[in-house]
């Protein structure tokens, strides 16, 4: 079962979760990371669930197409959008309100 | 006389109810599970399923009328479930007539409600029967524990096969990845509110009731698509494939 350690604003919440998990899933039944974990449309369009993967990236996919639109060269700096990411490993996340009002800057093939 | 069940059992006992009923199961889904439909049939598809899901809202903004006051989480996921649906981001309807388009529909065509089957006027009608006078606790079970919960495990299937096989973009298939995360939590935020306030042996018999017809109308309605438009069973409806 993965094991999510999420860092937002100072507080750390740490939890166990089922394989495939999506954390927007869990925050929006109400379940860990809620209410730490800021999200909002679910489906790759606002990026407010933009979390910064501080370790466990290389077992998730590689980003998708909304995520290469939607955080451009933010992708460089290790961000991921939660909505999109289905858990099956350990992972450890950032969310802070920096992270979250950094101006969107799609990369230019993507426009 | 029947027993209060606790939650755990009432929720055991509505996940039986749907299940062996679900969509899953039908021809239209398998066919398109393997990836033996056409574009032609997945536009009949998106022709009939605006007129199940365009009035999503419709639906639940009847239950939210109803809802008792003090009920205020029940009303407030009702609230945010319409909001979602229409100006949370991009209209759900927008997606799927971006997907019809691709399929070689029209919007004008896929918006015509004369182009649904007799069975998918039945649907919609049951859903708008369902709101309007059914308790609003029963309603939410029908309408979002029997039928919206059943989406992400549907689309989770369907969707990979419309990328692979049918040969879709990703900005195509949208409306479809959407909804495995939308309706995830739709599903279990309407458990949750069922599991709450269904607080009566009566109240919970009832629940469990309406998702079996709930999961039967679904079943009927896919199911229906396969006998009219692919097998062709129903004169005037089907098309070549």
């Amino acid at each position: 079962m993965p094991n999510v350690t999420f860092h937002k604003n100072g507080h750390t919440l740490q939890g166990e979760v089922k394989p495939e998990t999506n954390l927007v899933v869990r925050a929006g039944i109400r379940q860990f990371p809620h209410p730490l974990l800021t999200f909002g449309c679910g489906m790759g369009k606002c990026a407010k669930c933009a979390c910064r993967v501080l370790s466990g990236a290389e077992h998730l996919p590689a980003p998708n197409w909304k995520e290469v639109k939607l955080l451009g060269s933010r992708l460089d700096d290790g961000f991921r959008l939660c909505c999109q990411l289905w858990l099956t490993h350990d992972i450890e996340l950032a969310q802070d309100d920096i992270a979250r009002s950094a101006p969107v800057e799609a990369r230019p093939e993507c426009m | 006389m029947a027993e209060l069940m606790t939650q755990a059992e009432f929720r055991a006992a509505l996940e039986n109810a749907i299940k062996g009923r679900s969509a899953n199961t039908s021809p239209f889904s398998v066919a398109w599970a393997e990836g033996k439909l056409s574009r032609e049939h997945l536009a009949r598809w998106a022709e009939n399923h605006f007129h199940y899901v365009g009035p999503f809202a419709d639906y639940l903004a009847y239950v939210y009328a109803r809802m008792p006051d003090r009920y205020t989480e029940a009303k407030d996921f009702l609230l945010a479930n319409m909001y979602e649906e229409e100006i949370g981001g991009d209209r759900h309807t927008d997606l799927l007539i971006r997907f019809a388009e691709a399929c070689g529909t029209t919007r004008e065509r896929v918006t015509d409600p004369d182009n649904m089957s007799p069975t998918t006027r039945g649907l919609q009608s049951w859903c708008y029967a369902v709101a309007m006078r059914e308790d609003p606790i029963v309603a939410v079970a029908a309408l979002v524990v029997g039928l919206e919960s059943q989406v992400p495990s549907i689309y989770r299937r369907q969707t990979p096969t419309l990328r692979k096989i049918y040969g879709f973009t990703d900005e195509e298939v949208e409306f479809f990845d959407l909804h495995i995360v939308s309706d995830e939590i739709h599903g279990e935020r309407g458990y949750q509110i069922v599991l709450e306030h269904a607080n009566t042996p009566e109240l919970q018999a009832r629940c469990l009731k309406i998702c079996e017809i709930g999961a039967q109308m679904r079943l009927l309605y896919t199911t229906a698509l396969y006998n009219d438009y692919v097998a062709g069973t129903a004169p005037g409806l089907s098309v070549a494939a």
